[in-house]
């Protein structure tokens, strides 16, 4: 395969090409209730080539048939030169590498059986079924996937890689007199089969969560004072500063560039906040991007002060700073854009109930269904919450959702406990078409002084 | 490589069918201003379902090897669960535009005038316009053990713009999108392009939202909060599983007599339309609610064969999953109402345009709370300013049993249709 690239690398005429190939195992078991929704195997395969001549833009061709490729790399060539541009595009030097990275498969799916994925799944979906007679409905999944994944590019690089990735999700739906609740549990892991045996204990806490949530009154809305879980400040992080400091929002634009010039204060000195694409063993984590360009640590706020971005070489080429290995495709159909990795709140010091003591009313929101921004303002959804009343934690609420301004929010961080922790969860980020894209959020709990809480109106 | 797969599998099965569906797409980005790349994608791939033994399996893949696929639609049916398919025979095809030849002909250049024409008229001092331009021509065939072959050719032309204002740490995102089977012409490219500024020009002033239940004129692209609730509730399946609202109220009125709610895949050059689905059912409309009654949900064959109900042919097939129920166009009825008219049933209130966090929650539930992105403050009727910092909340399912007004004019994104709607008694919470 790396003698085929080489050779389709060797007919190109444009002044730079790329070129991924990927062929992916993937087999998904789904329950809903007590029906099996499906078991199935499939095979992926395809490829995306890349090419950018001197006065013209970017040139792309993305197939599924491989046997074309020669015939891809002259069409992304043509693709190009359809595109002139007087304003011409650079890219950041990268070191040149060749390498082979067999990432630790952890007892590979393709060897087990569909029966077996089955038995494993249907197990914990009896669990959260069997739970309590008020769980009504349940959708549990499986999914695992093996890809080999080759890039190779007119400077030299040439790369193989093996990666696996396998996730579990849990939602159970709890319902009484007209009441009806959802809880979601899920994992994500950039390994294999072992790693997703005895997960009992994420089933049962996604049917025991919807169950209670049923008793939860709605969160009166408001404003108040928040301590965040770590999987929330993990969303939080990811949500409310990450996207932006994405640099393809701010390369072309001079307002936003001044909005996100490095030095601005962004929060107290309690704050530092980064991206590590190169963190042992999270799902976020691979050794190239898909520019190949090695990954690597980037911190993006130190002590409250911004001090880097995420580039792609495009990004970084145009703003005067270095590749740091954040462009990342989806798969062979997309190309690859600036993209968050492993997202992290560092970790400060003491503990939750340090964040909580001195709130004499407050909200303890904790996990995320999911958050949106519009670049300063954002807004996530809690999976659930508890009211902080006198410094401790008291009755369960539900339907927590947090909005506000960037700005504000980080400024309003004034506690970071030391309880630091990566959340390896299923689901992934989207931005421009390419969902879900496996990433990972880590943080400690963290407390902001005064955040809206919609819910009933107040 | 169709009748070679059914071939395969006959004998071996008691029904199987095939989706193969191609596509080519042409895609132009322009990034601040400017063209900055051009992409070609190929994309075919073949999707086998097969009944062994009374139990379901299915498998996809864009790879040629006609073995591994047989095998896997195999191995998935001897893990699969017990199912009753009534496979469609062969049927005559309603008649539905869904190809337009001069849209497939379409060269790079005139693509890329389409984009160069919105981005002139978008462009604006201290903001930045990103327009993207794609035309698809693709095929979709299906056929089964049953005799039913069907296939039809496709075109979708899109064109979507995004127009960002950053002043200071103050952020304005203003977008919108176009899609159907035929290139756009002139005067819905004006319409698009007229709507966004105005939406940018309405911004040029701050307001403050006053709090309480009050009345909201939502946008077309505003409705989405309304409409996701209701997109879950009419699925077949979700009655089924027993979680939709409107699971017991089939043949009642529970909205008011001015909403109606259809799907209807006939609609000549739609996004979303099509002669057949993808279990080769021939399409019709459905009222899914007809003015203000339940009327149906959607189903494919395996959900209707598990109610009990005829098949609404809705299936919808990607190259690797089993076929799911899905709209084919989306729309709600319009009403008598000009824009200004619907603005005009507001002596203090909102309009709401987008919304943050839609989607996420419990939304088959109803109930929603969202801090807005992009809000204006309504009085007497006129638009007063931009409001930030404000949340909408509310349950779509008593704020659609009375609505104040409905607009006369369908505005399409992509295939969902929708009028701008005024609703009295949002929950709106300022600073």
């Amino acid at each position: 395969m790396k003698n085929r690239l080489r050779d389709a690398l060797k007919t190109s005429r444009a002044d730079y090409t790329e070129i991924r190939l990927e062929r992916s195992w993937t087999s998904a078991v789904a329950f809903r209730g007590h029906r099996l929704e499906g078991a199935n195997a499939s095979l992926d395969a395809g490829g995306f080539v890349r090419c950018l001549n001197q006065g013209y833009g970017w040139g792309v061709a993305s197939f599924t048939s491989v046997d074309r490729l020669p015939a891809m790399v002259s069409r992304a060539h043509e693709m190009s030169l359809a595109v002139r541009l007087d304003d011409p595009i650079h890219l950041a030097p990268v070191p040149v590498r060749e390498d082979d990275v067999r990432l630790d498969l952890d007892g590979d799916v393709r060897g087990i059986s569909l029966e077996a994925k089955k038995q494993l799944l249907q197990g914990l979906n009896d669990l959260m079924l069997g739970y309590d007679r008020r769980i009504v409905d349940t959708q549990a999944a499986y999914r695992d996937e093996v890809t080999e994944y080759w890039f190779a590019c007119s400077n030299g690089t040439l790369l193989y890689e093996l990666r696996p990735e396998v996730t579990l999700s849990a939602v159970a739906t709890a319902r009484e007199e007209g009441g009806m609740e959802r809880a979601l549990e899920s994992i994500g892991l950039r390994r294999g089969w072992n790693s997703v045996q005895h997960r009992e204990e994420e089933f049962l806490t996604a049917a025991r969560r919807a169950v209670e949530l049923l008793k939860a009154p709605r969160v009166r809305g408001g404003r108040y004072p928040v301590v965040l879980d770590p999987k929330l400040a993990g969303v939080f992080v990811h949500e409310a500063f990450g996207h932006l400091s994405e640099a393809d929002f701010v390369y072309e634009n001079p307002q936003a560039r001044e909005m996100m010039r490095l030095g601005r204060r962004f929060g107290s000195e309690l704050l530092t906040i980064g991206d590590d694409g190169s963190a042992a063993g999270l799902r976020g984590t691979l050794p190239y991007d898909d520019e190949g360009t090695p990954t690597q640590n980037t911190t993006l706020i130190q002590n409250g002060v911004l001090v880097g971005r995420l580039h792609s070489r495009e990004t970084a080429a145009r703003m005067g700073e270095s590749a740091t290995g954040n462009a990342r495709a989806l798969s062979f159909r997309h190309p690859p854009i600036v993209r968050m990795t492993n997202t992290y709140i560092a970790s400060g010091k003491g503990t939750r109930e340090d964040l909580l003591s001195g709130i004499e009313l407050g909200v303890y929101a904790c996990d995320a269904l999911g958050g949106q921004t519009y670049l300063e303002d954002f807004s996530f959804t809690a999976g659930y919450g508890y009211m902080i009343r006198k410094g401790k934690i008291a009755e369960m609420v539900r339907d927590v959702t947090l909005a506000g301004n960037l700005f504000h929010t980080l400024d309003g961080v004034d506690g970071i406990a030391g309880d630091f922790h990566w959340n390896q969860m299923g689901g992934g980020c989207g931005k421009g078409f390419q969902v879900p894209l496996p990433v990972t959020e880590g943080a400690p709990h963290i407390r902001i002084r005064d955040v809206a809480i919609g819910g009933d109106p107040a | 490589m169709i009748s070679e797969l059914l071939e395969r599998v006959h004998g071996r099965t008691s029904a199987a069918d095939v989706v193969l569906k191609t596509d080519e797409t042409l895609s132009l980005a322009f990034e601040a201003g400017r063209l900055k790349s051009s992409s070609y994608a190929q994309e075919r791939g073949v999707n086998l379902r097969v009944v062994v033994d009374g139990r379901m399996g299915f498998a996809g893949s864009t790879a040629e090897d006609i073995e591994v696929l047989v095998a896997s639609a195999f191995a998935s049916a001897g893990v699969g669960e017990p199912v009753r398919l009534e496979l469609p025979g062969p049927e005559p095809a309603p008649r539905v535009l869904t190809h337009y030849p001069r849209a497939a002909a379409a060269s790079v250049s005139q693509l890329a005038d389409l984009g160069k024409l919105v981005l002139s008229r978008l462009t604006r001092d201290g903001s930045q316009v990103s327009v993207n331009v794609e035309r698809s021509v693709g095929s979709v065939r299906v056929a089964n053990s049953n005799g039913a072959d069907t296939n039809y050719d496709i075109t979708t032309v899109s064109l979507s713009a995004e127009l960002t204002r950053v002043q200071g740490d103050d952020v304005l995102i203003v977008s919108d999108h176009i899609a159907g089977a035929d290139l756009p012409v002139e005067p819905d490219l004006e319409s698009m392009v007229d709507w966004m500024l105005q939406r940018v020009e309405w911004a040029a002033r701050a307001a403050e939202a006053r709090s309480g239940a009050l009345p909201v004129c939502f946008t077309p692209s505003g409705t989405a909060v309304l409409l996701a609730p209701l997109q879950l509730a009419m699925q077949g399946k979700s009655v089924l599983q027993g979680v939709s609202p409107m699971g017991d109220k089939k043949g009642k009125v529970v909205f008011d007599s001015g909403f109606t709610l259809v799907d209807d895949p006939l609609l000549d050059g739609r996004s979303g339309s099509r002669p057949f689905d993808d279990e080769a059912i021939p399409s019709r409309r459905l009222p899914l609610i007809e003015r203000g009654r339940v009327n149906g949900f959607v189903y494919d064959l395996e959900t209707a064969g598990r109610a009990k109900v005829p098949a609404t042919g809705h299936a919808r097939r990607s190259t690797f999953g089993k076929p799911q129920a899905a709209y084919s166009n989306l729309s709600i009825a319009p009403g008598a109402l000009t824009f200004p008219e619907l603005l005009a049933q507001i002596r203090d209130g909102l309009l709401v345009d987008e919304l943050l966090g839609v989607g996420q929650g419990n939304v088959i539930g109803g109930a929603f709370s969202h801090p807005v992105a992009l809000a204006y403050r309504v009085i007497n009727g006129e638009v007063a300013g931009r409001v930030k910092d404000v949340a909408v909340a509310g349950t779509v399912y008593e704020l659609l049993k009375r609505i104040a007004g409905i607009g006369k004019e369908v505005r399409w994104m992509g295939s969902v249709g929708v009028p701008a709607m005024v609703l009295e008694g949002v929950a709106v919470t300022g600073k």
